[in-house]
């Protein structure tokens, strides 16, 4: 179970003292996922999102808040302890094209962290790394024999992210920090991945932090999980992935639901379908109202003047005047 | 010649491609990348080419402007645009200027497009300079109209250098360089894949709406089943350097009729509908291997595969109106 309270980093970017200046990455973020869970954050670029990843993959420290797995606190723990509690989070990148490196071979990749868990496991060495890099590629489903001897260069877009998360598996982690995991490989591909991560969730128990801007792909990793939208460092709306998709109730959400192209032929245009035109303004964080006010189609006076809180029980949304809109696409037929 | 096809009848294509084939040179021999393509694409139209890496769309694009790479080579075939000529017989110097007159191309990773070392303003003046514009101070100014319209402050961007801009601005700036000689084909080759969502949704809406303004044709060449069934008129699938399937995006999409192209509709995580409809599509894509077999490039990884298939290419026919289809399965009605 990991648990994530009040969470807040702010960056301060470089110059002299008066032209430094302060970026809020992380406002306030509450969570928790359960053993075998799987939360979604879902925002565009710039919200935060990654950000929120690299702290609970512990590589960066929060300005505020604590990040606690099954009760210990990930920052404040003595090194030596820390070290085995950084294993059981991992982290999978983004960029399947640049996690590898391209001068080793998958042999290479894989068997780098198990030499140093083998130290501590009985028997010899380097039967158990072969049992173990068999073990997890078969877990990601690739074939050991035909892509150990392999350079990435050598692999598909989809079988090279399946490596990373083999990589991934190698140290036996608990919590897996999924970066936009599945943004950088072709849509057919994307589906196998979605489903292995799903997999690893329901047969491993793995709890999985899924960050992406894409909505479907939340929609299929998420099944029985949340949803959290967040935008500039603040959640605006959090549910169950199910309930949050099929009634948005934040304009933000709402944007991102409209954002997904419509299948013609397939699917009809939900009747309240708006796109955003403007773009995310970072400089516009000073306004007392609420953040995403000076981009929202349905803003009032109220919302420049006013943060709006995080209200509800299961289904959370932060705004004024939350209404329920059919923005995304319904099934043809 | 060339008065008489620019002003020639609607049903003229834009661009008429035949018998296309390019290949890639390796220590293995040449290994054809796309092979003997026949496409017309309608004039004032979206047409949508989909296809996953490897499929050989990226090269097929890069030879309608004549620009495929090393170790490509296109071996033959014909690329015959209205008002230039044939792309692939006409001299180096027309191809030239053709290429950001009459096609303009939007790069996959606009990022990878722009000079680092230049301010974009500088980059249009170099555009200008290099195709002969005379009036520079003009050209500037329809930049900045472009900019403009594109929703962004041309002022900013004209006076920035490329790392300045976010990656949806640097994708608009590419589509500003591709209409600022007013190029009326406009290709996009990848040009949304790298934005998240609702850059994405914007830059389509922008397209959308140059395109009708402008009469332009558009391409866009993705992997996106999604982008290509919201935009495109017409559907164009590739798989292993072929052309699979053609047809109207409408009626593609709800009957699809090669196995490809079914599997590739039914992988799309989708947000509506019941979850479990979303099958992936099961192998891997079309690789070195698949180039050099003799039959149907889909035979690995195709669910209703018939002997035949392993040895016989099926060529691309035409199955009703408007369709075409590569598939025995479909074409054979014996």
């Amino acid at each position: 179970m990991i648990e994530v309270e009040h969470l807040q980093k702010v960056y301060t970017t470089k110059g002299n003292l008066l032209t430094r200046s302060q970026v809020h990455a992380v406002r306030d973020v509450s969570f928790r996922i359960p053993d075998g869970g799987a939360i979604s954050f879902i925002g565009e670029s710039g919200c935060g999102k990654t950000t929120v990843g690299r702290i609970l993959a512990g590589l960066e420290t929060p300005s505020a808040g604590v990040v606690r797995l099954d009760g210990a606190d990930i920052h404040q723990t003595p090194t030596r302890e820390r070290r085995d509690l950084r294993r059981k989070i991992q982290l999978i990148h983004q960029d399947p094209y640049q996690a590898l490196n391209p001068a080793h071979s998958i042999e290479q990749a894989l068997s780098a962290p198990l030499q140093i868990m083998a130290k501590q496991k009985s028997g010899s060495p380097r039967a158990w790394i072969r049992e173990r890099m068999d073990e997890v590629l078969t877990m990601v489903g690739l074939e050991p024999a035909s892509v150990l001897y392999k350079h990435p260069h050598m692999l598909s877009g989809g079988q090279r992210q399946r490596i990373v998360i083999a990589r991934a598996l190698t140290v036996e982690p608990t919590v897996l920090v999924a970066d936009e995991a599945v943004s950088m490989i072709d849509v057919s591909l994307r589906l196998g991945v979605l489903h292995l991560l799903r997999d690893l969730r329901e047969k491993l128990r793995i709890s999985l932090l899924f960050i992406t801007h894409d909505v479907a792909a939340a929609r299929y990793l998420g099944q029985g999980g949340q949803i959290s939208v967040i935008y500039k460092g603040l959640i605006m709306e959090q549910g169950l992935t199910e309930v949050v998709i099929a009634h948005p109730r934040h304009p933000y959400t709402q944007a991102l639901l409209s954002a997904v192209p419509v299948l013609k032929g397939l699917e009809t245009m939900g009747a309240d379908r708006f796109i955003l035109a403007k773009e995310m303004n970072a400089q516009s964080d000073a306004q007392a109202g609420c953040l995403f006010a000076d981009r929202c189609p349905f803003a009032q006076a109220r919302c420049f003047t006013e943060a709006p809180a995080l209200i509800g029980e299961d289904h959370q949304y932060a705004c004024h005047f939350p209404e329920v809109r059919q923005v995304a696409a319904v099934a043809a037929e | 010649m060339s008065a008489e096809l620019m002003h020639g009848k609607s049903a003229e294509p834009a661009v008429r491609v035949r018998g296309l084939n390019v290949v890639y040179a390796t220590s293995q021999g040449d290994l054809p990348a796309v092979r003997d393509v026949d496409l017309d694409i309608e004039a004032e139209k979206i047409t949508g080419i989909i296809g996953e890496s490897g499929s050989g769309k990226s090269t097929l694009v890069m030879a309608l402007l004549n620009s495929v790479g090393k170790p490509g080579k296109i071996v033959s075939g014909s690329v015959m645009v209205p008002g230039v000529g044939d792309m692939l017989s006409i001299d180096r110097e027309r191809q030239r200027r053709a290429r950001g007159k009459e096609l303009g191309l939007v790069f996959q990773a606009a990022q990878n497009s722009l000079n680092p070392l230049r301010r974009i303003g500088h980059q249009v003046l170099d555009l200008g300079r290099s195709h002969e514009v005379r009036d520079l101070r003009d050209l500037l100014r329809k930049a900045s109209d472009l900019l403009t319209r594109l929703g962004m402050d041309a002022d900013r961007v004209l006076t920035s250098y490329q790392h300045e801009l976010s990656g949806g601005m640097r994708q608009r700036v590419g589509i500003m360089f591709a209409l600022i000689l007013d190029a009326k084909i406009v290709i996009l080759d990848e040009a949304t894949t790298a934005l998240d969502m609702l850059s994405q949704a914007s830059v389509l809406e922008i397209v959308r709406e140059l395109h009708k303004e402008r009469g332009l044709t558009t391409i866009l060449v993705t992997h996106d089943m999604g982008v290509v069934a919201d935009m495109a008129d017409r559907v164009v699938v590739m798989y292993g350097g072929e052309i699979v399937e053609e047809g109207p995006s409408g009626s593609v999409l709800s009957h699809p009729a090669h196995p490809y192209t079914q599997g590739l509709i039914r992988a799309i995580p989708r947000i509506s509908g019941a979850i479990d409809r979303a099958v992936p599509l099961p192998g891997a894509p079309a690789d070195l291997k698949t180039y050099l077999e003799p039959g149907c490039p889909f035979y690995q990884r195709c669910a209703a595969a018939m002997p035949k298939c392993q040895a016989n290419r099926p060529t691309s026919l035409t199955v009703s109106a408007d369709r075409k289809v590569a598939c025995f399965k479909v074409t054979d009605h014996d």
